[in-house]
This record gives C-alpha cells, sequence and structure tokens, in this order.
C-alpha cells in the first residue's frame, strides 16, 4: 500500500492521556466511518465517513445566524431554535463557525498523516516513561487504510508505540498490510453468534474470527480481547462462555480479556446528532453482573479485567 | 475506623461552633498588670497566665490530650488582629457561630482596650495618610482591599489553639529537639547564658528580655503539661471502666514527663508534639515539618522492643488528625472570602530525599497516609516530597488516598524544591531538608521563616494598564501613566506598558509588606517560636529580630497571572497581528461587560490561544511573565534583612479577587472567578487534557519560585485500578523531573458535587481540594462550589 506523509483521512477527535486504550499513557486517535451498525453505538458520531454537525439544543437561541450562513439550505428555525436537515447537509461546517453561542460544532476533521502524527508526537515524553504511544481507534481504522498506515508507519519511525482497536471487518489483505505496523491489536468482539451478530452490527462475523485467527497465528502480534457488556444484547453467561472459548482454543491462553461494561454517556450524542429515533436506551450493567461475567473468563484460565 | 476514632470524630461534626472569649480576658488580665513592661516580657505572662488558667478537659476516648479552646470545637477569639466589630459578630451569629449575650458584652469592653493597639492599628499608622500607599490598600490590587484604618482588611480572627500570635507564620520549629532534649534543657541553657550575659550593648538588654521571656513561656508549658497530669490523674480516679481508667493513668504519667524531659516511646513523643504543636496556634499555617523523619527513631524504638504494634501506631495517627480538627479558624468576612471552608494548611511533610540523599521514606510515612485513609477528615493536610528515588509503592500508597476523594496528599518534586534553595545560597545537604509551610511554600526547620505573604491581584493591573494608570472602577489615577492603549502600534509597547505598572504596584506591595513586618516585629514577639529555632538562646533575639539562616522573611505572590497571560494572547492576535478588532473597540467591549454587540467579539477571543493546551503562542507569554514577577521581586529589600522571594499560590483569592477585577480580554465576564492555582489554566479552557497542561505549565521556570500550584481534577474513572495510578504516578514524575514543583488532584465525579449543592444533608463529610488545602464542599461559598464543579474534568474517552 502507497502510504504517504500527505495521504488524508479524517478523524473526530485526538484523545491525550488516554490510560484505557492499551499499555502506559497514551493518545488515542479517533477515525470517522465504520462498517458495522452496531444497534448499542456509543460512539455514533463515528459511524459516517464524512462530516457532520453536533447540535447542541440547550445552547442555540434562534438567532437564525447559521440558516444565513448555510450555502446547502440545510437549515431552518423550528420552534425557537434551529434545525438541522441531516440530508442536505455536506458538512461545511460554516454554522459552526459563525455561531455566537458555540451550539454547533463539526464533528469530523480532514487531516493529514504527518499532521496527526505531530499532534501525537507532542506527548512522546510520557509515552517513553509509561510504556504508552499511540492508539488508533474510531470508528474504525481499518476503514481509512491508507491513513492508518501512514499515521502508523511515522509512529514507528520514531520510537512510538502503536496499538490499532479494530473490529477485524475488513478484507484480510487490509488487514494484513495496516497491522504489520501494530506493536498491539486491541480485537473486539461482539458476540460470538454469527446470526446475532449480524443481528446486532448489520454483518456476520465469520471473516472477523477468521481475521482474528490469522493475526495471532500468522502475524504473530499480541493482542488484547475486548468484549463490550451491552445487557439484553450480549450479556449472557452463554455468550461470554462461547466468546472466552473461542479466544482461548482458538487465539492463545495469553490473551487479556477486557469486560467493557456499556455507559450511557452516547445517549447525549444521538440528540446532538439529532437522530434520537436510532438511540437505544439501555441501563448499564449492574456491578455483580460484571464480576459473575469476569468470573466466567477466568474460569478458562485467562486474564480478565474490567474496564479498559 | 475503630470505635475510638469514630465516635472521636462524630464529635466533630456539630451543628455551630462555640465562640470563646476566655483567652482574650486572661490574656488581656495579665496584659493591664504588666502595663509599662517590655513588650517580649508582658507577651510572655500574658501566654504563661492563658496556659496556668484556661479551662482544660480531657474528652472521653482521647489518647492525645490538650484543648484547643475553652469549649470543645470552640474558638478563641483572637485580639492581636484587631477588634472584632458588632458587624462582624453579627455577621457570624448568622453563619451559625454562638456566643452568648453575657460574653458578647464582655468583648465589647475587651475590643475597646485594643483599639488602635493592634497589629491593624499599627500598620494604619503608616499607610492611613499615605497619598501612595492608602490608596493602594484600598484599591484591591492586593486582595482583601482594606475598609477602613481601624478595620483594615476585614476584622480579625476566632481559632483554636493556645499560643501567641501571629498566625501567618510560614515557618517549621525544631520538633526534633523538644522531642530529644525536652524542654528543661533549653531553660537550662537560657539561664545560663543569662549568667554570662555581660551588658555592653543595646543587644544584651533585648537579649536578657528574650532570655526572661522564653524561661517564663517554656516553664509556662511544663505547668500546662502538668495540669493535664493532674486532671488525668483524677478522672482515674473516678473512672469504673478499667480499661479507660488505664488509659487515663498512662496519659497522667506521660504528662509529667514530656514536654520536660525526652520523649522515650512514640506515644510521649506524640504528646509533646501535640503540646507544642497547641503552643504555634493559633495559626492557618503552622507546619508539622518533616513528621515522618524525627518521629521515626521513636516509632522504630517501640516496634523494635515490642512496645507497638502498626494498629495502635495508626490509632495514635487518627487521633492526631482529630485533634487537628479541633483546631478551628474563623476570620473577618473578607478574609473568609479570601480563604474559605475554615482554611488551614496544618501540613506534614513525608518522604523526599534525607540530607544525605537518601530516600526518606520509611514505615511511619506509609502509616501516616494510611491514618488519613481510614480517618478522611480535611486535615491535617499531607504533602508527599516525591524524588527520582522514592518508591512506586509509596507513590501508588499516596495515590490510594488521592483516590478516596479527600484531597490529599498533595505530591511535591524534590528537584525544583531544592533547586530554589541553592539558588538562595543555601548548603545542599540542608536544602534536602526543607519542608512544605501554610499551604505549599518551603523553608528549612528551625532556619528561615516567612512571615508576609500578600495575595497580589495581577489582573487589576491589566485593567489599569488598559486605562492609563487610572483605575476604571473609580476613576483615580492609581498608577503612573503609561500612554493611552489605543495609540499604542505594536504588542512590544503594550507589554512594556503592562511590565512598567507591574513593577510599580509591586514596590508598593513590597513596601506595605514591610510596614507590616515592622509593626508584627513590635507589636507581636513571641518567645515560644522564637526560643524553637535554631542557635536560639546563643542569638538570644526574637524570631522576626533577627536575620535568619536562610532569609525569607517576604514573598511576592502573584493570583490570577495565566488569565493575564491569556488576555495578553488575545490582545496580541486580535488587535496587533490579525487586526480583528481595534483596541477601542476592546475597551469598549470589556466595558460593556462583553453585552450587546460584543457578543461575537467575545467568541473571537474565547478562541484566542489559551494557557494549559501545550500552545507556545501563549505559554511563552506566561513564561515571561512568570519571569519578570521573579526578577522584579529579588530587586525589593525586606524590612528583616533579606529580598523578597517569589511565590505563587493562589489560597482562594482568585475568587474574590476576580470578583473585584472587570472583564478581561480572554473572553471573562467582570466579576467572575480568576484562574485557580497559579500553574492551572482558566477553568474550562483546557482542551488537550492533562499532558498538555504540564506541558504548559513545564515551560515556566519555577526554580526562582518558593511554592507554585497546579491542580488537576480527575473524574474517579480515571483511578480505577492500580494500572490507572502507576500511569498517573508516571504523570507526577515525569512534570517534577522536568522542572514541575507541585501538583494536586481532586477527584469526584460532577453528579455527586451537584447532588451536594441540592442536597447539602447528605454530604455533610464531602471533602474536596480548594486550593492548597482541603474542605467540606457543603461548607464553601457558592461559587467556589461552581468553580470547581466547572474546573475541568479529566475524564476518560467517551
Ligand atoms: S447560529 Fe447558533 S444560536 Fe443562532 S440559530 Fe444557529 S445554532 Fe442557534
Ligand atoms: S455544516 Fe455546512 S452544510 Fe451542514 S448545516 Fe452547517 S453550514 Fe449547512
Amino acid at each position: 500500500m502507497i502510504e504517504s506523509h500527505n495521504t488524508k483521512g479524517l478523524i473526530f477527535n485526538v484523545q491525550y492521556y488516554s490510560i484505557h486504550d492499551g499499555p502506559g499513557i497514551r493518545t488515542t486517535v479517533f477515525m470517522k466511518g465504520c462498517p458495522l451498525k452496531c444497534l448499542w453505538c456509543q460512539n455514533p458520531e463515528s459511524q459516517r465517513l464524512q462530516r457532520e454537525i453536533f447540535f447542541e439544543l440547550e445552547k442555540c437561541t434562534g438567532c437564525g445566524i447559521c440558516v444565513q450562513a448555510c450555502s446547502e439550505g440545510a437549515i431552518e428555525l423550528f420552534e425557537g431554535r434551529s434545525r438541522t436537515n441531516r440530508k442536505k447537509c455536506s458538512g461545511t461546517g460554516r454554522c459552526a463557525e459563525v455561531c455566537p453561542v458555540e451550539a454547533r460544532k463539526i464533528m469530523g476533521r480532514s487531516v493529514t498523516a504527518k499532521e496527526v502524527f505531530e499532534e501525537v508526537a507532542r506527548d512522546a515524553l510520557f509515552y517513553q516513561r509509561s510504556g504508552g504511544g499511540v492508539t488508533l481507534s474510531g470508528g474504525e481504522p481499518l476503514a481509512q487504510p491508507r491513513f492508518a498506515v501512514s499515521v502508523l508507519k511515522l509512529c514507528k519511525d520514531a520510537g512510538i508505540h502503536t496499538t490499532v482497536d479494530t473490529c477485524g471487518y475488513a478484507s484480510w489483505d487490509t488487514v494484513q498490510q495496516v497491522l504489520s505496523y501494530a506493536d498491539l491489536v486491541l480485537y473486539d468482539f461482539k458476540h460470538i453468534d454469527p446470526a446475532e451478530h449480524k443481528r446486532y452490527t448489520g454483518v456476520s462475523n465469520e471473516l472477523i474470527l477468521d481475521n482474528a485467527r490469522k493475526i495471532y497465528h500468522e502475524l504473530a502480534i499480541p493482542m488484547l480481547a475486548r468484549v463490550p457488556i451491552i445487557p439484553t444484547y450480549n450479556d449472557s453467561a452463554d455468550n461470554i462462555k462461547a466468546t472466552t472459548q473461542f479466544i482461548s482454543s482458538e487465539l492463545g491462553k495469553n490473551i487479556k480479556v477486557h469486560l467493557l461494561p456499556y455507559h450511557r454517556l452516547g445517549e447525549t450524542k444521538y440528540e446532538r446528532l439529532e437522530k434520537m429515533d436510532l438511540a437505544v436506551l439501555i441501563e448499564p450493567p449492574a456491578e455483580e453482573q460484571m464480576l459473575a461475567l469476569q468470573e466466567i473468563v477466568q474460569s478458562f484460565g485467562l486474564e480478565a479485567v474490567l474496564g479498559g | 475506623m475503630n470505635e475510638r476514632i469514630a465516635k472521636l470524630k462524630s464529635n466533630l461534626q456539630l451543628e455551630s461552633f462555640p465562640l470563646c472569649i476566655e483567652k482574650f480576658k486572661l490574656i488581656t488580665q495579665s496584659l493591664e498588670e504588666t502595663e509599662g513592661q517590655p513588650e517580649i516580657l508582658r507577651r510572655a505572662k500574658s501566654l504563661a497566665r492563658v496556659l496556668d488558667k484556661i479551662t482544660i478537659f480531657i474528652e472521653d476516648g482521647e489518647l492525645i490530650v490538650g484543648n484547643a479552646a475553652s469549649k470543645p470545637m470552640g474558638l478563641e477569639i483572637d485580639h492581636d488582629y484587631g477588634p472584632w466589630s458588632e458587624e462582624e459578630i453579627a455577621s457570624l451569629k448568622d453563619e451559625g457561630y454562638t456566643i452568648s449575650a453575657e460574653e458578647e458584652a464582655e468583648l465589647k469592653v475587651l475590643n475597646s482596650y485594643y483599639k488602635g493597639k493592634s497589629l491593624v492599628g499599627r500598620m494604619g499608622e503608616v499607610l492611613y495618610e499615605d497619598e501612595r500607599l492608602w490608596p493602594f490598600m484600598q484599591s484591591g490590587v492586593l486582595f482583601p482591599p482594606w475598609k477602613s484604618r481601624e478595620e483594615g482588611s476585614g476584622g480579625g480572627y476566632a481559632q483554636g489553639g493556645l499560643g501567641l500570635a501571629p498566625g501567618f507564620y510560614l515557618m517549621g520549629v525544631d520538633f526534633a529537639k523538644v522531642l530529644n532534649e525536652g524542654l528543661q534543657k533549653i531553660i537550662a541553657e537560657a539561664k545560663e547564658e543569662l549568667k554570662v550575659l555581660k551588658f555592653t550593648s543595646a543587644n544584651a538588654v533585648k537579649k536578657c528580655y528574650f532570655l526572661k521571656a522564653v524561661i517564663i513561656v517554656l516553664e509556662a508549658i511544663i505547668r500546662f503539661a502538668h495540669r493535664f497530669a493532674n486532671l488525668a490523674k483524677e478522672m482515674a480516679a473516678e473512672e469504673a471502666n478499667s480499661l479507660r481508667r488505664k488509659e487515663l493513668e498512662r496519659i497522667a504519667e506521660t504528662c509529667l514527663r514530656v514536654l520536660a524531659y525526652p520523649a522515650r516511646t512514640f506515644y510521649e513523643a506524640l504528646q509533646s508534639f501535640w503540646f507544642i504543636f497547641l503552643l504555634i496556634t493559633p495559626s492557618p499555617t503552622a507546619a508539622a515539618g518533616r513528621f515522618d523523619q524525627y518521629m521515626y527513631p521513636f516509632y522504630k524504638r517501640d516496634i523494635e522492643e515490642g512496645r507497638l504494634n502498626d494498629e495502635e501506631a495508626l490509632e495514635l495517627l487518627q487521633c492526631l488528625r482529630i485533634k487537628d480538627m479541633q483546631l478551628n479558624r474563623i476570620s473577618g468576612k473578607l478574609n473568609r472570602q479570601k480563604n474559605e471552608g475554615m482554611a488551614k494548611w496544618h501540613n506534614w511533610t513525608i518522604g523526599g530525599l534525607t540530607p544525605e540523599a537518601e530516600d526518606g521514606t520509611n514505615e511511619l510515612s506509609y502509616l501516616i497516609l494510611e491514618a488519613a485513609k481510614r480517618c478522611p477528615t480535611p486535615h491535617h493536610t499531607i504533602t508527599v516530597r516525591v524524588h527520582e528515588g522514592t518508591p512506586e509503592d509509596f507513590m501508588l500508597k499516596a495515590l490510594e488516598v488521592v483516590k478516596t476523594g479527600i484531597g490529599m496528599p498533595a505530591f511535591i518534586g524534590d528537584k525544583s524544591y531544592i533547586e530554589y534553595f541553592i539558588r538562595n545560597g543555601v548548603p545542599l545537604q540542608e536544602a534536602r531538608d526543607y519542608i512544605v509551610t501554610g499551604c505549599l511554600d518551603a523553608n528549612l526547620p528551625a532556619q528561615s521563616r516567612t512571615a508576609s505573604i500578600a495575595m497580589f491581584i495581577v489582573p487589576r493591573v491589566f485593567e489599569i494598564t488598559m486605562h492609563n494608570g487610572v483605575d476604571p472602577h473609580t476613576g483615580k489615577q492609581l498608577g503612573p501613566r503609561t500612554g493611552e492603549v489605543e495609540q499604542f502600534t505594536c504588542f512590544d509597547e503594550f507589554m512594556a506598558a503592562f511590565k512598567e505598572q507591574l513593577a510599580y504596584f509591586m514596590r508598593l506591595n513590597a513596601e506595605r509588606n514591610n510596614i507590616e513586618l515592622c509593626a508584627m516585629k513590635e507589636l507581636l514577639p513571641d518567645p515560644v517560636r522564637s526560643s524553637l529555632m535554631s542557635d536560639a538562646i546563643k542569638e538570644g533575639r526574637d524570631v522576626l529580630d533577627r536575620v535568619m539562616p536562610f532569609e525569607n522573611g517576604a514573598v511576592m505572590n502573584p493570583v490570577g497571572m495565566i488569565n493575564v497571560a491569556d488576555s495578553l494572547a488575545a490582545v496580541r492576535k486580535l488587535v496587533f497581528e490579525e487586526k480583528k478588532i481595534t483596541m477601542k473597540q476592546l475597551k469598549e467591549a470589556l466595558a460593556a461587560n462583553w453585552e450587546g454587540e460584543y457578543v461575537e467579539m467575545r467568541q473571537m477571543c474565547l478562541k484566542a490561544p489559551k494557557y494549559g493546551n501545550d500552545d507556545d503562542y501563549v505559554d511563552l507569554i506566561a513564561r515571561e511573565l512568570y519571569q519578570y514577577w521573579a526578577e522584579v521581586t529579588g530587586t525589593f529589600d525586606t524590612a528583616l534583612g533579606g529580598k523578597h522571594l517569589p511565590t505563587a499560590i493562589s489560597i482562594t483569592a482568585h475568587g474574590p479577587g476576580g470578583a473585584l477585577t472587570g472583564a478581561t480580554p480572554n473572553g471573562r465576564f467582570a466579576g467572575d472567578v480568576l484562574a485557580d492555582g497559579t500553574m492551572s489554566p482558566m477553568r474550562g479552557m483546557d482542551l488537550n487534557g492533562p499532558t498538555a497542561v504540564i506541558k504548559s505549565a513545564l515551560k515556566i521556570n519555577q526554580d526562582p519560585y518558593q511554592a507554585t500550584l497546579l491542580n488537576l481534577k480527575f473524574h474517579p474513572s480515571a483511578l480505577k485500578t492500580t494500572e490507572d495510578l502507576r500511569k498517573l504516578s508516571c504523570l507526577i514524575r515525569t512534570y517534577f523531573e522536568l522542572g514541575g514543583k507541585h501538583l494536586q488532584f481532586n477527584v469526584v465525579d460532577k453528579e455527586t458535587l451537584l447532588d451536594a449543592q441540592k442536597h447539602p444533608e447528605n454530604h455533610r463529610d464531602l471533602i474536596v481540594r480548594v486550593a492548597g488545602y482541603s474542605a467540606y464542599f457543603i461548607k464553601l461559598g457558592r461559587a467556589v462550589q461552581d468553580e470547581i464543579i466547572k474546573r475541568t474534568e479529566h475524564q476518560l474517552t467517551v
């Protein structure tokens, strides 16, 4: 794959002092665009590979400045506040620039690999001392493979430890090319049953599981498993058992499993994207349930961690 | 927490606190009798009167004895800071403090005795008619502004503690000497010195008074301990419970011995320590020094000889926390705003390098932390000294305590602290023995003291610069004429004008400090503290009347410097570089407090570079300002013989200081709080997390400063696992290795704080870190509460 400093990518956040996305103190680059559509997605702003407007209704004064500014005619005033026609919006970000009360924010920043690298390198000081580095997350890093490779290569060349957090849904070719620049992979297991996986995420998990085997055995990259615990969707003991079974028998017993309890911080994001219809309202799992699931994983002889 | 500690701790939670006048009365009686005698002797005798006569008591379950006031949890009116006006007393009663009608009437009579004789009155003699200084004192450039000649900066103090004022000393007395040698030895030395004294100079006469005063107070302290021995003996005789009877007997034996003679056990050492601590208070800034160092030999010997186990040691250390909680304090209204929540900084310094460059961490250091974890009271404060060789286990232990949310310990970096002393000519070995006094200022045990520290509100000077030396709030010409800013053609001109104004007001600050120092020296000699400093008897001088081995008598302290850095960045970018707005428009916008047509301009200003994001554009301005402050400070002499030295702590003056300051070009509204801490970004302006804040702070050369302050607020989810704590420890170490001085953490989520505002009754024990000290959240003013909530919460990936 042709990587280059000037390869452009779309990201939506750079999170410094990120301490739950791999070893040490890290900087996590959140890339935009994801091939999956998990019903419970907690980062809905990460899904589309396109710039979008985050709108804080509470702040809007209904002044109408943004309506005038929008070249696409995507904004109208409604009940004293602005409202965006998301189909018409092309993500110019003009409205965010003019809004006097910062009710509008543009999600998604088009940057070159070099620019991202420079942002990441700022904290090199802390990586050295803590054994940290960069983590590409998303969204799905594999959805922008050339950009991902370019960023990873720049980091590796600068001696920065690289981690990729992926759902694993991409052609083997892509997986191989991107991950050859990764020192560590955080691999998501959303559901072990192919049909359920398809039902909740939009795609089956056969390719994902297959890629996992190859990454672990052929590329021999250290791997951490990440299992989101979403009540009523994938939190049954059976699913966790089967998932752990897969990890321990088909991958390796040295893989640490992180059980990530669902949190509700994503809910407001649906509001801000004016997509409330897509938000599912789920109660986070109880502490006791998390502990019970942790025990299940441990019973296979794997190390299990609650949270990041 | 065991039953004893739980019970003693519950005694601390009162609905209202009694104001006491017993100490005031005893002192007044004595002073009336000694009229005409040398001041230091009068003071010594008045203290002896207090120690001989004040009501004493031992509370049920107490192991370490020595009450702080004549009533449990009481606050003794402190006469040395000026009278309590009726208005001030009324406002205290409104806030739930109690005083009986008879005592209130008596207080009025006592007050009248002190008209003009207080510290404030004496300073007023000089300040009141001075053309330059009086308008300055009233302007609020120094916080709090003075109201009138008589009332100074707003009423006096009422506090626990049995010693002599002044309270705002930053110093550490020689605890080790008392514990290891006993007071009898010092008394004997003083008597010996008196015998050989030849009156060949005026100083010899002074020395004679001093030595006599020392003998009077030290003997009185020993008698005071004996009063407790007798009381405990009487109580033991009547005690039905045999366990408690034994405890009381042990108290009696201990009090009969300690202070006069060297302590033999950990228990005796603690009791000795506490009596001395009672005598260096009332003081919001009394320091325990390197408690884990000088106490360790006693602990170790007891453990080795099987007299003590860790559980017992822990119980005693918790008792000590509770004793310190009994040292209440409250100040006049304006000072209450300056440091809220019964602010005090009784700092225990632990860990760090020994003079021989070894790691000083020992078992006791861990136990002190464990005691705070088990008995999570806001006081005493703990500060952990960190150097390269600090064990990681110790860091984790300290962070475990941080995690409980009580806002302590604070962490400080040996490297920059030691460098500060080296720069000021202190030998390396001695520098390594530094201690924290007050919230973060450093001193050398028994070798130095800081007596004057004012809060200088830098953004007020920025406003004055914007108006060519005129204070926009009063229209008075307060500073020099540095030019109409509308005429300036480049940023350098603007900066030069600001610096000129700053230097002018700093000089006034220094002058005011000297007036304060002289008044203190004249009116408030303290033979207790003075006798516990190095070479005290040979020197034969009060601690304010001698040049100390390390002389840092007065420090200069900028508050809100970061707001000025942000404001200068906005001016530079928007007015001079991008020319998006004119100076005239900016001034109009500030005068209009950003209202009306200026809403958009405020947005532009808010978007200008802000300190705390690792952005050189503004960080280098902050660096330049702090550098300039340090340089200018060093040009001013103090009345005690040294130079002024720079420090940078803000207590909570950034709240009320902000209230006195108009809108500023960083986008801040008039009256809003200023940046807290001195290395901390303006709240909400740091958008890139704690590493960027740290990188910004590291651009400022902190070495010339006696202290700096950086608060970080974390969401509890950032400190869940040991792994998380290790990462935080790495952050701390990195900061210190690269020249950072101080870090402290508030760990509590927003929801809890909001709930506490709504339902204070459910959160009576919620403790937060304010600025260098911890306080009960519900006791803080609303503005400070809001500010804590708004302070950026460094959260995890969302
Ligand atoms: S410009 Fe901002 S405040 Fe005005 S209508 Fe648009 S979103 Fe609302
Ligand atoms: S981002 Fe651009 S296209 Fe979309 S609503 Fe705003 S101004 Fe219109």
